[in-house]
């Protein structure tokens, strides 16, 4: 509740009212039972239900202002040979440990979710594509650096990332989007994983502007002619 | 009654004649007995108004923000055409956001409506606006002239245009060109590059020669259709005029009037 709504009070003026408490008391339940639904127990992050659902807030706001969301998606690597070396007690140790990680540094209004087992999903409200890649960079930077596997001198853990930022001139449900930055995450984990992998990769080439092609086909035709001539052209 | 046909004026670069064009093409239309309603499409730098002489009272601008009346914006200039002038100096306009592009998008649909033919006459450059005015029209008129930067900036806005929204519907127009035969190479150049690089096909709509009469009549503060009608570029006007009035049937009719447009 609002810090400065007023303390609810009994309709009738009485104090100590039955219904009255018991209203309070159901209050109190619902509260306490919405923050279940939508948290990870583990992790205390948000869960795959919140996710979903404030995906879809978050598209819906961009098609009404105009300003694009962005989605990382990561995915620890190596987890499950992490998991079976050392047990599953320390594997929700790392999980934990990267909630953290991922709390203190994304933006306030940035909703950080586990999608599931150890991957993790991140909603960036207002943000733009190149942003987003380097809030994803900095994750991935932190998240190396963090701390080294107990056996000294082998690999930290790392992580994954995919990137998509969904604009209001496209046309896709939640699930696509999160589809969209999941194949990202995928191309991230086939180029030898801890990177971070989005549409402007260099993999994946600029779209508009004229080509020089193009741009050749509207030089005068004297100009075409002359290069022709001293036989630079071709 | 029959729904309004939106044509958008539009070129990629600026001072191949857009304007004047389109003020010319609304005279045009209007001696045709077609009800015609000129939108200057530039937001943030107007000036059909001033192409026109007309005194301007309220903009698209003053129906945006304080909710002018649309209708009573509109002035006319002849018993057939009407002008909707817009702001002068106003760079936040020519970023229209998603909102203001709703609001206008409802307005222009309530004031067109009592006309036959709306030309949209747009800024030069792939604003936000141009691009959005573009998507919003039955058919664009894409105005060039045989010099290559105009060329080459016509060709960027038609790949946008196709390429981020499947726009398809343009028809080109030669300005300021020394015979036919310089217009209809100049043309075959930019639909050919369209045909080849974005399997696009461009219609050729006509073209209007270079004329001292067009000149003099900007000078002057008048449609050069007005005060010259022997003029070759009137006599030129009058031929796209009349062809635009056959091509009614053959554009796809009833395109939404609600595009989304964003900055690349």
């Amino acid at each position: 509740m609002s810090p400065l709504a007023q303390p609810p009070v009994c309709p009738a003026g009485r104090d100590g009212c039955p219904v009255f408490v018991e209203c309070q008391r159901l209050q109190e339940e619902c509260r306490r039972l919405r923050k279940l639904s939508q948290t990870d127990p583990l992790t205390g992050l948000y869960n795959r239900r919140y996710l979903m659902m404030s995906l879809d807030q978050e598209m819906e706001r961009t098609r009404r202002t105009g300003l694009p969301t962005s989605l990382i998606m990561l995915d620890l690597d190596h987890f499950k040979r992490l998991n079976d070396t050392y047990g599953h007690q320390f594997g929700d140790a790392v999980l934990i440990r990267v909630a953290v990680l991922l709390k203190e540094n994304v933006r306030k209004l940035d909703v950080s979710c586990r999608y599931g087992g150890e991957e993790f999903a991140v909603i960036l409200p207002g943000t733009r594509l190149p942003q987003a890649v380097r809030l994803a960079e900095r994750l991935r930077n932190v998240l190396a650096k963090s701390w080294q596997e107990p056996q000294r001198g082998k690999r930290g853990i790392t992580a994954s990332f995919g990137v998509e930022t969904f604009t209001s001139r496209d046309n896709m449900t939640p699930k696509a989007f999160l589809r969209q930055a999941d194949r990202w995450l995928y191309l991230a984990k086939a180029q030898g994983r801890n990177t971070v992998c989005h549409r402007a990769s260099p993999q994946a080439g600029p779209e508009t502007g004229l080509t020089p092609e193009e741009r050749r086909i509207f030089l005068s035709r004297e100009k075409l002619h002359d290069d022709k001539a001293e036989g630079s052209y071709g | 009654m029959a729904e309004s046909i939106f044509w958008c004026i539009t070129s990629g670069k600026g001072g191949v004649g857009k304007t004047c064009l389109a003020v010319n093409l609304a005279f045009a239309l209007a001696r045709l007995d077609k009800r015609v309603l000129l939108v200057d499409g530039d937001l943030g730098l107007a000036n059909v108004d001033v192409l026109l002489g007309l005194e301007v009272r309220a903009t698209v601008r003053d129906i945006l923000d304080q909710g002018a009346d649309p209708s009573k914006t509109v002035i006319p200039v002849h018993p057939n055409l009407g002008v909707l002038p817009a702001s002068s100096g106003v760079p936040e306009m020519a970023n229209l956001g998603p909102e203001d592009q709703a609001v206008l998008g409802e307005m222009l649909k309530s004031v067109a409506a009592p006309f036959d033919h709306v030309l949209v006459d747009t800024a030069a450059g792939l604003s936000q606006a141009v691009l959005w005015f573009n998507t919003l029209s039955h058919c664009s008129l894409v105005v060039v002239t045989p010099d290559p930067t105009a060329l080459t900036d016509a060709y960027a806005l038609i790949k946008v245009l196709a390429r981020h929204y499947q726009h398809d519907q343009f028809q080109v127009i030669l300005n300021s060109v020394q015979g036919e035969q310089e217009a209809s190479k100049t043309f075959e150049t930019l639909a050919q590059a369209a045909r080849k690089f974005l399997n696009l096909r461009l219609d050729y709509l006509g073209s209007v020669p270079a004329d001292p009469a067009v000149k003099k009549a900007l000078r002057a503060q008048v449609s050069f259709l007005e005060q010259f009608p022997q003029a070759k570029a009137s006599l030129a006007v009058k031929i796209i005029a009349d062809r635009m009035v056959r091509l009614v049937q053959h554009l796809p009719s009833a395109r939404a009037i609600n595009p989304e447009v964003h900055a690349i």
